[in-house]
């Protein structure tokens, strides 16, 4: 009998807990893990405090790499996924090797998102989804007085938290423009400059961004709405997309993420999606909705991997707790933890 | 700036230009100032398959072995790659081609085998080559570039040894090459922007030291150039053969030459021929040639005739395992050969030690009238270092002849028993100094004579004028501090490098232990020996053979019993697992 090979695309939050559970319910199949990150599982909403020092790369990774080998998990890092073929069953990796499996979870999880009239700057934003972006900030940080703040998403309200015990100027441009998932109503963009301004963040709120021009190496001359401001750094936190092109021609039904079923099973057999990059019907209020947070990804990573392993479990979401953020359904606590 | 220390393996197909990519790593880096040592595998069978690999040690301080992990591998052929993973430490780099012709199976590329603390680097070494040389076969040196521009080096230094080694073959192909270089070099920079190794080149030497890229092979064959050898008789054997290559390329031109014999026989009777008319000639062969000389030494130490060979070690016995390294002749260099036969025996440990000590077996196979034995091994002689140019070049040829007297025209002894046990010695054709020369047992004057006192006066003298030659003999050498030690380490040959660094490395976690560096090892310094082993109270003798044939041959010397540690895995011996041993016994003792 062939053995059963189960291929999780992604070893984020969602990624690693479905691979546990599936060694954990299928402990004689094969589990392998593929994901293009180099390093282990990180916890990416720990990432700020590791900025600022309040938490050690070692809970950053909250996962020891032997933990996946003692546990007979296979972790190919550094490699990318650029093809699904569920009629042959099949992965395509970018360096051409093909990989069978017998059952397939998507958790890739999403990239930073950054608006289209950006995309121009982008070589002066920084983002913070992966620890290789750490990089990036320990580099420029250490001579950076003056930080803006672009966006406003979880990650950038946890980045101006840490910011600022680090003692830096903190500007925060809340523009209330679109960051998939998430939109501010003027409500809540007056709550959340509120809170801002009181820790002493300068909120540049409502305020439109005309031009970026770089000073001097790391620093920047931004230009908002007729004034400027020059800063040292800017980061972008517009929420995430899910990271799902290579899906493109797989056959699965797909919109802005993956979309699944409230057992996380996709339109094609064998194949589940968990995590940010999943899209989840929900029958009650017949719509898709979408997560996000670690515990959230971890929760959805074991479901699907119980569900593929032959289980049947539902997510359970209740309605309430389940935001209608203009016509966006998101499961999130989001912002009130700042 | 924390020293670098870094080892570089690139593996492919043999025919992927595994070698050819290695021999430039190791020149460019050389040029950009490291200390190296690299040495390359390749595939017993004389065909167009097989792997091969290149492994390159380089860093800022002088290196003495091979490392125990591989931080970089560049994959030409993930076939043959995949069984390189077992070499990577944690966190190794690997530079893979991500191009294949066509799809493959889950587990034919190399990325299905990495652990996953590895960094993978795909790469389209194939395809960069092929567009902007329009021939894949520069695939290696896009290879080349791709490291270069990961690694954050200067590309000058490759520049340099790429048009060193092409320039010769026309315009095309060193163009082809440097753009294949290029393509490789113009991906990385594009597709990695942060140089994921950054390896500093180091200051440039206060004091210029002119490096000379050699393996020791060349070395051996530039110490018998320098030695002024006039002749050359061998047979092709690995790992001795390029020797021979190099020297039927050099020697010509020096007035010499290279005859190659119909067998190891024929090549030593040669050159006992040579040495008894006067002229410096030299054979190189390895073990299984060994023993069919042993016949024809036993004759060179009877008939009092200098000989030079090189016993270029590699595994037996037998034909046994022609391209892996093994430490296991020394028995049969010390004593094959019929009756008491002694002859000099020495054990350079390095590239400019092959050099130095061929050139002075020379001048000791000419003094002491026998054969000298020069005893290398696979990774020796394969294995290449920059050496400074001073150590290998410009020494002195020093005629070690000593021939009769005036007065002794005519009444001449060629046999003549000394207090040194060396007599004076005639070339043929000298009037008045005929004698005649024979295996047999013989006289004073040369003729043969197997009475009891003949025969032992005249053993006693070839035995007395071989330890007389211990005062021009290299003499062990020690490092470590004055006083007692817990432990001694005493190597010989390749093998030599591996134990000073684990005893460096030891003597940094405050272990009171020190190494002995043995060359001659026969005749051997046996008050030396002695006495470093007096101050040790264990003694560890690491060698490649299975016995362990240096420990029984000065095992006796030590009040206790030396510990061996032998391994015949065809390997070089590792700094780490002596440092291990070398840890274990001293726990051993503290419990």
């Amino acid at each position: 009998m062939r053995e059963d090979h189960f291929i999780v695309i992604g070893n984020g939050p969602a990624g690693s807990q479905a691979a546990f559970t599936l060694k954990e319910k299928a402990p004689e199949a094969r589990v392998t893990i593929v994901t293009k990150e180099r390093e282990g599982c990180c916890h990416s909403h720990l990432l700020p405090g590791f900025l600022a020092g309040s938490i050690s790369e070692k809970k950053v990774f909250a996962i020891s790499l032997d933990h996946y080998t003692k546990s007979g998990i296979k972790l190919r890092t550094g490699q990318s996924v650029v093809d699904v073929n569920p009629q042959r069953k099949e992965i395509l990796l970018e360096h051409k090797e093909t990989i069978s499996y017998s059952g397939l979870i998507i958790a890739v999880g999403g990239r930073p998102y950054i608006p289209e009239p950006l995309l121009a700057y982008r070589e002066h934003l920084c983002t913070l989804k992966t620890f290789q972006d750490t990089g990036t900030w320990r580099q420029l940080l250490p001579a950076a007085d003056s930080i803006l703040i672009m966006g406003g998403d979880l990650t950038s309200l946890a980045v101006t938290k840490s910011l600022l015990a680090l003692k830096k100027k903190i500007y925060f441009m809340l523009t209330g423009e679109a960051f998939w998932p998430l939109r501010f109503d003027k409500a809540l963009q007056e709550e959340v400059s509120g809170k801002l301004t009181k820790r002493g963040v300068t909120v540049l709120a409502g305020n439109k961004l005309v031009g970026i021009e770089p000073v001097r190496s790391g620093s920047c001359r931004v230009y908002v709405d007729g004034q400027k401001i020059k800063v040292d750094m800017i980061g972008a936190f517009f929420g995430l997309v899910p990271d799902i092109g290579f899906l493109r021609r797989s056959g699965l039904q797909l919109d802005r993420g993956v979309l699944v079923d409230e057992y996380l099973c996709s339109s094609h057999e064998g194949i589940c999606a968990a995590g940010d990059c999943a899209q989840i019907y929900h029958p009650e209020i017949k719509d898709y909705w979408v997560s996000i947070g670690t515990k959230n990804a971890r929760s959805l990573g074991k479901i699907a991997a119980v569900n593929l392993a032959g289980g049947r479990k539902k997510t359970r979401v209740d309605r309430e707790r389940i935001f209608d953020i203009q016509g966006v359904k998101v499961n999130t606590s989001w912002w009130m933890e700042f | 700036m924390p020293g670098v220390d870094l080892t570089i393996e690139i593996c492919g197909m043999s025919g992927d230009g595994t070698i050819a990519a290695g021999t430039l790593l190791n020149e460019a880096l050389s040029g950009a100032g490291f200390s190296i040592i690299g040495f390359d595998s390749y595939p017993a069978e004389i065909r167009g398959f097989g792997r091969c690999v290149t492994r390159s040690r380089f860093g800022t301080s002088r290196m003495l072995a091979l490392s125990d992990h591989t931080h970089v591998l560049i994959s030409l052929d993930d076939q043959q790659a995949i069984s390189r993973i077992s070499m990577l430490g944690k966190n190794a780099k690997v530079l893979f081609d991500n191009k294949p012709a066509g799809t493959v199976q889950e587990g034919m590329s190399i990325a299905a085998h990495t652990a996953p603390d590895a960094d993978l680097y795909g790469m389209p070494f194939t395809d960069l080559a092929s567009e902007a040389a329009g021939t894949t076969r520069g695939k290696n040196l896009a290879a080349l570039g791709c490291f270069t521009g990961l690694a954050g080096i200067d590309p000058r230094f490759f520049y340099t040894v790429i048009e060193k080694k092409f320039r010769a073959k026309g315009e095309t192909v060193l163009n082809a090459n440097l753009n294949s270089f290029n393509a490789g070099l113009t991906y990385a920079h594009t597709h990695f922007e942060d140089a994921p190794l950054v390896i500093t080149a180091p200051a440039p030497e206060k004091k210029k030291v002119q490096r000379i890229m050699l393996s020791g092979n060349a070395a051996i064959a530039r110490g018998a150039l320098d030695a002024g050898l006039a002749l050359y008789f061998g047979y092709p054997i690995t790992p001795a053969t390029p020797i021979m290559e190099y020297l039927a390329k050099t020697l010509p031109q020096k007035g010499g030459k290279v005859v190659q014999m119909e067998d190891e026989i024929s090549s030593i009777g040669a050159v006992l021929g040579s040495f008894y008319a006067g002229k410096r000639a030299m054979t190189a062969t390895s073990g299984p040639g060994l023993a069919l000389m042993a016949e024809m030494i036993s004759l060179g130490v009877m008939s009092e005739t200098p000989a030079v060979i090189v016993d270029a070690q590699r595994g037996g016995p037998s034909t046994g395992l022609p391209t892996k390294t093994e430490q296991s002749d020394l028995h049969a260099a010390v004593f094959g050969g019929p009756g008491d036969s002694p002859r000099i025996v020495i054990a350079p440990t390095d590239v400019a030690e092959c050099y130095q000590f061929t050139l002075k077996s020379f001048e000791l196979a000419e003094k002491y009238q026998t054969p000298v034995i020069v005893l290398t091994d696979f990774f020796l002689d394969n294995r290449v270092e920059n050496v400074a140019a001073a150590d290998i070049s410009g020494k002195k040829r020093v005629d070690g002849n000593i021939y009769p007297p005036k007065k002794e025209q005519g009444r001449y002894q060629r046999y003549l028993v000394t207090p040194s046990g060396i007599s004076p010695r005639a070339l043929p054709g000298s009037e008045g100094y005929i004698y005649p020369a024979t295996g047999l047992e013989h006289t004073e004057a040369g003729l043969p004579d197997y009475s009891e006192p003949v025969h032992m006066q005249m053993n006693a003298k070839r035995h007395t004028k071989i330890r007389q030659a211990l005062a021009d003999l290299p003499p062990p050498k020690e490092f470590s501090q004055k006083g007692p030690l817990d432990l001694g380490v005493i190597a010989w040959g390749s093998s030599f490098g591996a134990a000073l660094e684990a005893v460096l490395k030891a003597r940094k976690k405050g272990l009171a232990v020190g190494a002995l560096k043995v060359i001659s090892l026969f005749p051997y310094h046996e008050e030396q020996i002695r006495q470093f082993m007096s101050r040790c109270r264990r003694v560890l003798i690491p060698e490649l053979n299975f016995q362990g044939q240096l420990a029984n041959l000065i095992g006796h010397l030590h009040h206790g019993d030396v510990v061996r540690f032998n391994r015949t895995t065809g390997t070089p011996l590792l700094p780490s697992e002596i440092l291990l041993k070398i840890q274990e016994l001293l726990q051993k003792d503290n419990t």
